[in-house]
């Protein structure tokens, strides 16, 4: 296996675009990425892509070809990768292995989505044999519900007030505040968080996602052909995907068996060991994270489970503002989903972005002091996780 | 009275001891299921060998949301809207732990810990006024 460098990022804004089409969008990130790498399209060797369940792709996913004709057809290979909110990042893992394996010199990695209006079913299926239909029909909790459960919970166990989650929203605007990317780049008081509406209980519109458009790509080589353009490479140290443990606990149908220990999202878990092992470095090593924030709670929980820090500890550390960019354990620099809204399979490929620029000492503003290594972290119904840990 | 229909086939009954939810459980390794699963999914069991079986129907909230807006179809609530709790629920003598829609007046007076009780009863009425039952869990 070779290394891997992150040669070329490029991103289209988070936002609500109606007079654009995919493609167009598409193409801003992808040319943006080619600059970047200081390469031309018709040296790319092969195309990873997110497929997009809400827009192009010929209603088949394919939202690989739609790039490669728009670009121009060359006749390379195109995967379309699909794992829910986790394609981008999936398809940044197949992206990773093709350069990895010596099959590709140099791979491009993309994804884009335009959202429908409003809130989203998180199933594409209309029947009995769901259990996502089956839990909207007979029971009615849509997806913030689901997270509005888990919060409901941690603040059982480990006494998290309103306060506290308010907190969290305030800490993402006030470094996306400072990403010229992110869509939602206003600054919230503590007050205006908890004058938000009540969506789930206890979750209000301020602490959860919002449904964006976006596009993000990214130009992945060799190390040896990263060596010809760059004297300061990122390296993509790691790429990790897994799928959800039978007894982890969550459930994500209508029933599951609890777990003895702490409920969780075995598919975060695992993947996010996996890609800290493979770079060899452990969850405190990290410079910072990049992980997916659908919701708050996911801010305070996920650290914990991944032992970036004690279980329970997540509160004290955000208010002493160790998870801002200039703390002990930056998480979300960019802002997060919280500032972006979800445009759900181009997200993996954001957070890529984020991390990349961050390493590079490229993010302004939001800089993390120092960065020298990063982690992105995704997950996507059907149990599907992300974790990619990159490097300079 | 209103015609009553049930949300969605095959997941509840009334017996002669009350409501059960219709669940399956593996022979081989205990494994408990709601919905009815054909094949037991636990990587670790060596022979799948799921048989029907009751859930229920007393329980303890493990956890609770209250639900604030009007979610989109295929949901079921009442009209006007009146937020309603969703609680998941561990049925410990059965060993799974299940979601469902709170039976109570006042949805934000619903704490995690308490013990609960299986009920049938209607989540809404459907564009063709008829009652769509459920299961749904009553504090007790």
């Amino acid at each position: 296996m070779s290394d891997v460098a992150v040669l070329g990022l490029g991103m289209h804004p988070w936002g609500k675009f109606p007079d654009k089409d995919l493609n167009s969008i598409c193409r801003v990130a992808v040319e943006a990425a080619l600059a970047d790498a200081d390469i031309r399209w018709n040296e790319v060797g092969a195309v990873a892509a997110a497929s997009s369940r809400f827009s192009g792709g010929k209603g088949w996913g394919l939202n690989g070809n739609d790039i490669v004709e728009d670009m121009g057809s060359t006749g390379i290979p195109v995967y379309n990768l699909s794992a829910g909110c986790a394609a981008g990042a999936n398809a940044f893992n197949v992206g990773h292995m093709m350069v990895a394996s010596g099959a590709h010199d140099i791979v491009l990695v993309v994804g884009g989505e335009k959202m429908p209006k409003g809130f989203i079913q998180t199933s594409g299926l209309d029947d009995e044999t769901d259990p996502e239909y089956l839990r909207q029909r007979c029971v009615g909790l849509p997806g913030p519900g689901f997270w509005a459960l888990l919060t409901r919970q941690r603040m059982e166990e480990y006494g998290t007030s309103h306060e506290d989650l308010a907190a969290v929203a305030v800490k993402a605007h006030t470094v996306g505040t400072h990403n010229e990317n992110a869509r939602f780049r206003q600054l919230f008081s503590l007050e205006d968080v908890l004058n938000s509406n009540m969506v789930s209980d206890p979750l209000r519109l301020y602490e959860i996602c919002p449904v964006s458009d976006g596009a993000a790509a990214v130009v992945l080589c060799s190390a040896e052909y990263a060596r010809k353009k760059t004297t300061k490479p990122i390296w993509a140290a790691s790429s990790a995907v897994a799928t959800a443990r039978f007894d982890d606990g969550l459930p994500r149908g209508l029933g599951c068996v609890p777990s003895p220990g702490r409920t969780h999202h075995s598919e975060a878990r695992i993947s996010v060991a996996k890609a800290l092992d493979a770079a060899g470095v452990g969850p405190k090593d990290l410079d910072f994270v990049e992980l997916q924030d659908n919701t708050v709670y996911y801010e305070l929980a996920f650290p914990e489970e991944w032992g970036m820090c004690e279980p329970g500890e997540s509160e004290s550390l955000l208010h002493a503002g160790e998870t801002l960019p200039s703390g002990r354990m930056p998480i979300n620099p960019s802002g997060g989903f919280l500032c972006f809204g979800e445009a759900t399979t181009a997200q993996g490929l954001f957070q890529i972005c984020e991390v990349g620029w961050q390493l590079r000492g490229e993010a302004g503003e939001r800089q993390v002091p120092g960065a020298r290594i990063g982690m992105a972290q995704s997950i996507g119904l059907g149990g599907n996780g992300t974790a990619a840990v990159l490097k300079r | 009275m209103a015609d009553a229909i049930p949300a969605a086939a095959n997941l509840f009954v009334e017996t002669a001891e009350g409501p059960r939810l219709l669940g399956s459980r593996c022979a081989t390794c205990q494994a408990p299921y709601f919905p009815r699963s054909a094949a037991c999914h636990n990587p670790d069991c060596d022979h799948s060998d799921t048989q029907p079986a009751h859930f229920g129907p007393r329980g303890t909230l493990w956890s609770v949301t209250v639900q604030s807006y009007p979610p989109p179809p295929p949901v079921v609530a009442s009209d006007p809207y009146r937020p309603y709790a969703v609680g998941l629920v561990d049925l410990e003598a059965d060993g799974i732990r299940v979601i469902g829609r709170l039976l109570v007046e006042d949805p934000d007076t619903v704490t995690p810990g308490g013990p609960v009780e299986l009920v049938l009863a209607p989540l809404g009425q459907d564009a063709e006024g008829r009652e769509v039952v459920s299961w749904q869990f009553k504090p007790c």
